[in-house]
């Protein structure tokens, strides 16, 4: 119920602010970038207006692109993968300690520290043995010293490590989300349940698997919007290398522009960027309304 | 069989406590260590005896207190613009009877979805051209920017249910709109305000790419370009690494022990509400 009817000029002194430089600061660039995507430029001499030419390099010509685009979908695909696990251990959570608050807040201890602590931690975890690497220590004094690599120089594994190092930074995270939906389930239904002869997981069929549908939602977005976006880990730990072989969209953007200085052909793969997660946001919303609708 | 049941259980709930842990504890130890003792690769061995000197080298090579008071500037200035712009917006949308409130939620709405790192480069050929770059405004000003659609998210859904009548009355009273926002609306709605106080927080203060991108003068670095720095420059002395990495992580693991819940709590309410 709006009840304050006011003159144009008060909603002006409002709004107007924050929606100035909200618009100056993110849609103007975007529209920016869309624009100079058409555009073939260093940066520094005139650019020329090559209409979609760095979209069709884009997508014909570039060996690094879609492989990148792979691993960005890979990396999305891989952090979803934990959040079954997470509610699993949010329900145990829930059932056998009164208060795994505490627990659960040591858990989340990762998400709060910033991505230059924890790509640096992790870069010193995989370092290789000579160098005193935590990871090969374990598995040499487990006598698995084949099992040794350099983990982050070794196209074909570099990647996993990366993904590694961010499901164990978002562990916690999706885990306090979806503990603290399990958590808001009334107890009266699980009683309820129980007279009924539902116990144990059959409740959790019935009674905590639909209700947490919503939450469950909640963190697959955030994983999957967040590893379109991943960017500052890779940026810290291997800027997109050994070889681009752990390139993801956004790095390819970055080293496109401000490596290799193709301004235009960075603009254009921004372009991509953003058009994939705003329909990749839809998409997800699309589906999970459908399975709300049959869940309730 | 229950108490078996239960010790795996347990287990399982043991298990993520040292995996979480570990790895910052093994950080620490690492700072503490010698160079040889760190090639040693062992990894959990006590240091002979603390290497505290790594922390003093650390501390004196770089500029740690430099790149500290950066961050607190920086992230101090964007925490008060977003709560006072925000909650302006918030409170328009929400109680403000205007064609527009929508729209204007959508446009707010939309900007969630955006990535911020396809900003960058335009953001930059922006602010090259209008001479801020390489000053602080060029990280507070998007830095805002990116922060108000979630805040505004929150805030507006608080305030719209904010009862009435108390509006009503202060304005029968003779209150402005000015008045009513902020000796009525704003106190009620401090806990959304802390709620966005605290993802604003976490999220600016460990931003590292914008940094890195638009400042390039030493004594304007934040906290996590300045570790950045540190690391990439001074690669031979692995103890001063850990010690200053510790250094770059301890300001934020100090707030969060001592608000570790509200923290927690705002980060659900802002995943949960975004």
């Amino acid at each position: 119920m709006k009840v304050l009817k006011v003159p144009a000029r008060t909603i002006a002194v409002f709004v107007l602010p924050c929606l100035l430089l909200y618009v100056c600061l993110v849609f103007i660039p975007i529209l920016v970038s869309v624009y100079t995507g058409l555009l073939k430029w260093d940066g520094l001499s005139a650019a020329t207006f090559i209409g979609l030419g760095n979209f069709k390099d884009m997508f014909v010509n570039d060996p690094v692109f879609w492989p990148s685009v792979k691993r960005t979908l890979l990396y999305a695909v891989a952090s979803m993968v934990e959040i079954p696990l997470c509610l699993l251990m949010a329900i145990l959570l829930n059932r056998y300690l009164r208060r795994g608050n505490t627990l659960v807040s040591i858990y989340f201890t990762p998400v709060i520290l910033s991505v230059v602590i924890i790509g640096q931690l992790w870069k010193t975890v995989y370092n290789p043995t000579s160098m005193g690497g935590m990871l090969n220590g374990v598995l040499v004094s487990l006598g698995l010293e084949s099992w040794t690599h350099n983990w982050l120089t070794e196209p074909q594994i570099a990647m996993y490590a990366l993904y590694f190092v961010s499901l164990w930074q978002y562990f916690g995270y999706h885990l306090l989300i979806q503990y603290t939906g399990v958590q808001n389930i009334p107890d009266e239904l699980y009683e309820a349940a129980k007279i009924d002869g539902a116990d144990g997981f059959k409740a959790d069929r019935y009674i905590t698997l639909p209700l947490i549908v919503p939450i469950f939602k909640i963190s697959i977005v955030l994983a999957f919007i967040g590893s379109l976006q991943a960017f500052d880990l890779v940026m810290v730990m291997t800027a997109g290398g050994p070889a681009h072989a752990t390139d993801v969209i956004s790095t390819h953007m970055y080293n496109s522009s401000f490596g290799s200085f193709k301004y235009g052909y960075g603009s254009a793969i921004a372009t991509f960027l953003v058009v994939v997660c705003l329909v990749f946001t839809g998409v997800i919303n699309m589906i999970f309304n459908r399975i709300d609708r049959k869940f309730n | 069989m229950q108490t078996f049941k239960k010790g795996i259980v347990y287990l399982l709930f043991a298990i993520p406590v040292v995996t979480q842990l570990y790895p910052l504890l093994w950080l620490l130890l690492y700072s503490l260590k010698t160079n040889e003792e760190i090639m040693d690769g062992s990894f959990f061995s006590f240091p002979k005896s603390f290497q505290w000197h790594n922390y003093s080298e650390a501390y004196t090579s770089g500029n740690y207190l430099k790149y500290l008071g950066n961050s607190v500037f920086v992230t101090g200035i964007t925490m008060v613009c977003v709560i006072v712009l925000s909650s302006m917006v918030a409170y328009a949308i929400s109680r403000f009877r205007w064609k527009y409130g929508g729209v204007v939620m959508t446009i707010f709405l939309m900007g969630m979805m955006i990535p911020m790192q396809a900003t960058l480069l335009p953001l930059m050929i922006i602010f090259k051209n209008i001479h801020v770059l390489n000053t602080h405004w060029s990280l507070i000003l998007p830095y805002i920017a990116f922060s108000t659609p979630i805040a505004v998210f929150i805030l507006s859904g608080f305030m719209r249910d904010i009862p009435h009548e108390i509006e009503e009355s202060a304005f029968i009273d003779g209150a402005s709109v000015y008045r009513i926002f902020t000796s009525i609306i704003l106190p009620v709605s401090i806990p959304p305000v802390m709620t966005v106080c605290i993802l604003t927080f976490i999220n600016i203060w460990n931003e590292y790419i914008l940094a890195a991108t638009f400042i390039s003068s030493e004594k304007l670095k934040t906290l996590p370009f300045g570790v950045y720095t540190f690391v990439s420059q001074y690669s031979v002395n692995y103890g001063n690494i850990g010690a200053f990495l510790v250094m770059g992580a301890l300001p934020v693991i100090l707030i969060y022990f001592f608000l570790s819940n509200r923290i927690t709590k705002g980060m659900v309410a802002g995943a949960v509400k975004g």
